[in-house]
């Protein structure tokens, strides 16, 4: 799905990435590790088009990466940042906001049911819909955002650092709800070292 | 019409004296403005005089060539003062911002000189450069706030802009935020202005109006009229700026062009 061939990366003087390659098939599970500061989340950001390698190839589905391509995949991969910055306004409005997107409207029809549903399963109360976004723990935001890239009904996520806000058995949920479902493709970011028995994660490490 | 008393040279040279109480406090303050202070007010002196007696003439002869060629010299210079005061690179915002304001403030003016005023000439130079200049000065702020801001705002912003862009969104969808926040940000100062008007403040179109003998009845439905005007070219001129200026300043990609910010 994504391949990564000789890639070359660098802020200043300092590498990130140094001839780097690497596979990502469909269905694959893959935990990014590597000390903090050393550059996972550039990774995505390259695979998503918002950085580009200082060389090397990056490709998607055997095409390489190209600045109209980046947009494609951008329709196809569901990425849950680190930041949180998920705007201000009431939660509602925040989803309403990404389904109303071109893009996504297909999926905005009877959407408000699998909403409730996404908030029971990760233990949010329905009436977390009319808060503002500003009023939201860590926690809370973090399961939001999840909640979002789901509506977007993709396959391909990219999860940055997304359950470090989370109680242990809200992280298992969380991590067994990607990990276990063959149909996803899953790159993420954790300092956890938990990971549902029975699968088989590719880690890579950076650094 | 009996106009506004004349001001002589002693009433200037008192009007001067007036001058001694910022310069006194710039100076025992150390505000390290003295300079600046003073070489804006010649400037200011000097641009008046040369305009007034400009004016002088193209009201005389108030021909309707030069009346646009006029116009147009004000809008080009309000132009390269948006550009500059946003912090953005002028070469690459001249053109843009410049067709934005063309389309954006003749519109209005010819508007409100056509249908509000019913003039029959409506290029006629009292009003296309007096409305056309509160329009255009009006313009002006609000766009170093809107334009400044939305490009400010993008750059510092740019992880809330990306989030949008992974969620599907095509560059306009995700700049939507952006602009939204920039009108805000361009219109509440009018907005505030208008809700105090008459009490707090007199505006100068008014004033002028009354000192130059109009019954102070005419010169309020002009100013209600200007105040609609300067809303109208405002959301007008940010409007169109931004959507001519982010054709260029993005790369295909839809990162924004670092390149674009003279800082």
């Amino acid at each position: 799905m994504f391949s990564l061939q000789h890639v070359n990366k660098q802020f200043s003087e300092k590498f990130v990435l140094r001839d780097f390659s690497f596979q990502i098939a469909a269905g694959d599970k893959v935990n990014i590790s590597g000390r903090s500061g050393i550059g996972k989340t550039t990774l995505f950001r390259l695979l998503l088009g918002f950085e580009k390698p200082d060389s090397g190839c990056i490709s998607f589905e055997n095409e390489p990466l190209t600045d109209v391509l980046a947009w494609n995949v951008r329709r196809r991969v569901a990425y849950v940042s680190q930041d949180l910055n998920i705007g201000r306004g009431k939660v509602q409005a925040f989803f309403d906001d990404t389904l109303s997107l071109k893009v996504n409207l297909p999926h905005k029809h009877n959407s408000q049911p699998e909403i409730k549903q996404f908030l029971n399963q990760f233990e949010l109360p329905e009436s977390i819909l009319d808060k503002n976004t500003e009023e939201l723990s860590g926690g809370e935001k973090q399961r939001i955002a999840i909640i979002n890239a789901l509506l977007l009904k993709r396959c391909i996520f990219f999860l940055d650092e997304v359950t470090s806000a989370l109680d242990k058995s809200l992280k298992t949920k969380v991590i067994d709800y990607f990990l276990l479902n063959p149909d996803f493709t899953v790159l993420y970011i954790s300092h956890d070292n938990y990971f549902p028995a029975g699968i088989e994660l590719k880690t890579l490490k950076l650094g | 019409m009996n106009g506004a008393q004349d001001l002589s040279a002693f009433s200037m040279f008192m009007c001067g004296l007036l001058l001694l109480i910022p310069l006194l406090v710039v100076w025992h303050f150390k505000l390290g403005l003295t300079k600046n202070l003073l070489v804006s007010t010649v400037r200011m002196a000097v641009q008046l005089v040369l305009i007034g007696f400009f004016l002088e003439y193209i009201f005389k002869y108030n021909n309707w060539i030069i009346n646009l060629l006029w116009f147009l010299v004000m809008i080009v210079s309000a132009v390269f003062s948006v550009v500059k005061n946003s912090d953005l690179k002028l070469n690459h915002f001249i053109f843009p911002v410049l067709s934005s304001f063309i389309i954006a403030n003749f519109f209005v003016v010819l508007y409100f000189n056509y249908f509000i005023v019913n003039l029959s000439f409506i290029l006629d130079a009292k009003y296309m450069i007096a409305i056309g200049g509160m329009v255009l000065g009006n313009s002006l702020r609000s766009n170093v706030v809107g334009l400044g801001d939305f490009y400010k705002a993008l750059r510092k912003d740019e992880q809330f802009y990306f989030y949008k862009l992974s969620l599907g969104a095509t560059k306009y969808e995700a700049l939507l935020h952006f602009a939204k926040m920039s009108f805000v940000a361009a219109l509440n100062p009018t907005i505030a202005t208008m809700a105090t008007m008459g009490i707090v403040s007199l505006p100068g179109m008014m004033t002028g109006q009354i000192l130059g003998g109009s019954v102070p009845l005419v010169a309020i439905k002009y100013q209600i009229a200007i105040m609609i005007a300067i809303l109208a070219s405002t959301v007008l001129s940010i409007g169109l700026s931004i959507l001519f200026t982010v054709r260029y300043s993005f790369h295909k990609n839809g990162i924004l062009k670092k390149t674009i910010f003279a800082k």
